[in-house]
């Protein structure tokens, strides 16, 4: 499970890499993205904060469920546990924002291991439905009034449970450029790491538990092991993009645990296309700024007479992922890159 | 402390009736098609929201008006639930669970739009109660318990009697022999998927006055179903049963006796502890793999 990288190799991969069509396009597209805080527009930089983090959220739920075929129904757990440690140790231990990141991630981590561990052990539903009524739990517990109080008596000046949440958290940067730069280099580094992991000698090992777990059994792979490492991993991308959304959204609230999220990293995974780390940016590119078009249609008086709310993004996405499941499973990338490259080819005369 | 004893007793044992009813029905379904419903608490949201729109929108007969048009509509969603969204993706499991997920969340987004996101309360069917050791008990009580009695009493006769409730058992037990003896195999799971959806309604119905009408009372329900069926084992009719009762009543006891956060905590710590103890559940059958 080493995974060797000789610096000349990943020259060498790169310049391949780059002259494909799909290299040139990724390139073109965070050239775009870096460029993004020269607007000046502080609206338009937070919408793609915004869809940055969920970037590495959907990532992170893809790498899982279409490299080792674990689905995970509750991946709102590592976005709320680690949005409160984020949250918690930045406004009341003074953490710089990078511990506090880190140590969100691992705390969400061994979190998630609780239910991660016993349901993994195991073929069939457990995970999808165990990590599901973990983070409904989560919610209850972390809505709970008597919690708080009890919170508030042990550890005096400290908020953990309650309605409020956590707020008050402040941002990465002062300037918002560099906290922009900050998170496109995490979701740069993150996107990059799932995707050679995937390629890498344990993505196999991944792969072939996702496709045929009593073989890979057979094969003498520990299954478990494996299920449980891939587990951890996208936890901890999960939970960095929880702590980032926290500091995003300068606070934290129980609602971070609601199934919502959950379901958010399966729509924009599932949009972009399940077993393809970068449709996730696709997936979250249509998410955010199909979602921020609906909400302004909903604002906007005259469509929500003739609609009567049914603009609403969540409603509208759920039919989206209904119908991609449905008729289009491998989601949207495949399909949107060979046009593209059509559309390319098409323009130079090939 | 005696008539604390005695409301958590009636308590434990109407809950244990309903959570009976859902998880029955979320049981068979597994059983039969090895299908998870993520939608399974979708079904009560549906009747509750159609239920309540009946109640509130027809004068007089609206309570019964309601009940019927709910129940019947509800069992036909639970079929098309089959037709439309689970059969076409029935060789990916992902996808499966993940478009009733999906299902799920349209329910309750469609209900908060169409009616509203505020909790209601509906009247009890018969209102009125009878003391015993100083405890008021609600007639509407004693309507769960007997309705509920009867109706698992009638799903085991039918699933173990009637010819149809062979083929169910037989496409459980071996889909492919089934479909070989001339068994019609989707339609088969078709009507295990309505007769879930029936139960998960007719549990709304006794419930929902008891309770509250909101769109997200289906998860709760959803979370309730998967944890008594894992004690009980996945796909085993008696044990989802048994494991009703014993999750209702150890709710029960926490929520009078202790702590509601206990009571909270309860599903998980029941699904961890099985999952690590006795995957099987139960009374679940050993999987030979």
């Amino acid at each position: 499970m080493k995974i060797n990288y000789e610096f000349s190799d990943f020259k060498i991969y790169m310049r391949d890499w780059i002259g494909t069509f799909r290299g040139k396009l990724t390139v073109l597209c965070l050239i775009g993205l870096i460029l993004i805080p020269l607007t000046g527009n502080e609206y338009i930089i937070g919408i793609f904060n915004t869809f940055m983090i969920f970037t590495i959220f959907a990532a992170s739920w893809d790498f899982l469920a279409g490299f080792v075929g674990q689905v995970s129904f509750g991946h709102a757990i590592f976005l709320g546990i680690a949005g409160y440690t984020t949250a918690f140790t930045i406004r009341f231990l003074n953490f710089p924002w990078w511990l506090a990141l880190v140590l969100g991630a691992v705390i969400a981590v061994l979190f998630g291991l609780i239910i991660g561990v016993p349901a993994l052990r195991l073929k069939g539903p457990y995970l999808a439905l165990g990590t599901l009524a973990m983070s409904l739990i989560l919610y209850q517990l972390f809505l709970m009034g008597s919690l708080a109080i009890l919170w508030e008596n042990t550890f005096p000046g400290t908020i953990m449970f309650g309605t409020d949440g956590i707020g008050q958290i402040p941002p990465i940067s002062q300037e918002a450029g560099i906290s922009y730069l900050v998170i496109f280099l995490i979701m740069v580094t993150s996107l990059i790491v799932l995707t050679h992991l995937a390629k890498s000698k344990l993505g196999t090992i991944f792969k072939s538990i996702r496709d045929d777990e009593t073989g890979a059994k057979a094969s003498g792979i520990n299954t478990t092991k494996y299920k449980i490492l891939a587990f951890m991993i996208s936890g901890f991308f999960a939970g960095i993009a929880g702590g980032l959304y926290t500091i995003r959204l300068t606070g934290v609230n129980p609602g971070s645990f609601q199934a919502l999220y959950s379901f958010y990293a399966i729509i924009m995974a599932s949009v972009g296309g399940i077993a393809t780390i970068s449709g996730s940016a696709l997936g979250a590119f249509i998410f955010v700024f199909l979602g921020e078009i609906l909400r302004l249609l909903g604002d906007n008086p005259s469509i929500s007479d003739l609609l009567g709310g049914f603009t609403e993004p969540i409603f509208i996405f759920s039919v989206i992922l209904i119908l991609i499941i449905r008729f289009a499973e491998h989601g949207l990338l495949k399909p949107v890159l060979e046009h593209l490259q059509d559309l390319w080819d098409l323009l130079l005369g090939r | 402390m005696f008539d604390t004893i005695i409301s958590f007793l009636i308590f434990g044992t109407i809950q244990g009736s309903i959570y009976a009813l859902l998880a029955m029905g979320f049981s068979l379904v597994y059983g039969v098609g090895g299908i998870l419903n993520q939608a399974h608490g979708a079904f009560y949201v549906i009747t509750a929201y159609i239920f309540y729109s009946c109640y509130i929108n027809i004068p007089q007969f609206g309570y019964v008006i309601g009940i019927i048009i709910s129940l019947i509509a509800t069992t036909i969603v639970g079929g098309l639930v089959y037709l439309l969204l689970i059969k076409p993706l029935k060789e990916s499991h992902v996808g499966v669970v993940i478009v009733t997920f999906a299902f799920a969340f349209f329910i309750e987004r469609f209900v908060s739009i169409a009616v509203d996101s505020i909790y209601h309360n509906m009247p009890y069917l018969i209102v009125g109660y009878f003391t015993i050791f100083g405890v008021n008990i609600q007639y509407q009580y004693i309507i769960i318990l007997i309705v509920s009695l009867l109706l698992l009493a009638l799903i085991s006769l039918f699933i173990n009697k009637l010819k149809i409730g062979k083929s169910i058992r037989a496409v459980a037990q071996d889909p492919e022999a089934a479909s070989l003896m001339g068994i019609n195999v989707d339609k088969i799971l078709a009507y295990t998927l309505m007769i879930s959806a029936f139960l998960a309604s007719m549990a709304a119905i006794l419930y929902v006055p008891v309770e509250t009408v909101a769109p997200h009372i289906g998860w709760s329900v959803l979370l309730n179903s998967f944890s008594i069926v894992v004690l009980g084992g996945l796909g085993s009719l008696p044990g989802s049963v048994i494991g009703a009762f014993i999750i209702a009543y150890s709710r029960a006891f926490t929520n009078y006796f202790l702590d509601p956060v206990f009571s909270a905590l309860i599903p998980i710590i029941v699904i961890v502890a099985m999952l690590v103890l006795r995957p099987r559940g139960l009374f679940g059958k050993k999987e030979i793999k």
